[in-house]
């Protein structure tokens, strides 16, 4: 089937591309960082911060309201989930360097020089709005016309996870046997 | 130089292997978790991606409203991982599925 009208172009201004390569490389480090790290709360940290920045590439590419949307859910809600999860069980893992060390130090200014450059392209970017597609409205009403059944299907999903994971965590805990081990129903202790 | 779909497309698969090496490698359930959202958020990159700049962008509501879709089904998806994961430290007392740790 032949396709109607052109194809939509790619982005070439210059501060824009160098933002998203910029984005999508820290992205990548980010994920790889969260995925081999053993310490897991730097594991979660990483993780946040790549969602992070998957919300700042919505921002240049998506509609406003998913890059919204992006930032609450993965950037704040997850990481609080993993991080309750952490301190609800086997609590916080001191590290073992001091705050003060020398590699605090070093992480600290290279994450401080990534940073300003980060608010440096942002801020010599023009963003036009027409390129970006931020701040174009439609998605909403999209989503509650052509995407409604998905909508309440989904928010069916929603609070049956949330009930679920309710019960579960609800759910009484087995006393331990004597010989350390816990109980299991009516079988056979261990 | 410029950014368009091939780019986008090149990292969400960059992407969604780095959480199936999470999934598959790492023991720990913590790290197994956040490499099915990594997934999740790959496949999400590809859907705007395609929204964005690809041939069915005259429909251009389309790929970001299932990126956020696909965004719900992660966070539920989070959510109850999250709970069997307390499950299973109350049982072990470690995230490690299983004995030996990593």
């Amino acid at each position: 089937m032949p396709l109607i009208g052109a194809l939509p172009q790619p982005i070439t201004s210059a501060p824009l591309v160098l933002f998203v390569y910029l984005v999508l490389t820290l992205l990548l480090v980010m994920a790889l960082t969260s995925a081999i790290v053993r310490n897991t709360l730097w594991a979660i940290g990483s993780f946040a911060s790549s969602m992070a920045l998957v919300a700042l590439l919505y921002l240049t590419i998506a509609p406003f309201l998913l890059f919204a949307v992006q930032l609450v859910i993965y950037t704040s809600v997850s990481a609080a989930l993993l991080l309750g999860l952490l301190r609800e069980t086997s609590g916080f893992e001191r590290p073992l360097t001091s705050p003060f060390g020398r590699r605090w130090i070093a992480g600290g200014a290279v994450v401080a020089a990534l940073g300003a450059v980060l608010v440096l392209v942002v801020a010599a970017t023009s963003w036009p709005t027409g390129l970006t597609g931020s701040f174009r409205p439609g998605l909403g009403e999209a989503l509650t016309t052509t995407y409604v059944v998905g909508l309440a299907v989904l928010v069916v999903i929603l609070a049956s996870a949330a009930l679920g994971s309710g019960l579960m965590l609800a759910a009484p805990t087995l006393t331990h046997a004597r010989g350390g081990g816990p109980l299991r129903g009516s079988g056979p202790r261990r | 130089m410029s950014a368009g779909l091939n780019l986008f497309l090149v990292v969400s698969a960059a992407l969604f292997a780095v959480g199936a090496f999470a999934v598959v490698a790492r023991r720990s359930t913590i790290a197994m978790l956040i490499g099915t959202q990594f997934m999740f958020a790959a496949g999400a990159i590809a859907f705007v991606a395609f929204g964005r700049f690809g041939p069915g962008a005259t429909a251009m509501d389309a790929g970001p409203a299932v990126a956020l879709l696909v965004s719900l089904t992660g966070a539920a998806e989070l959510a109850i991982g999250a709970a069997m994961a307390v499950l299973l430290y109350r049982d072990n007392r470690t995230f490690f599925l299983d004995s030996d740790g990593e």
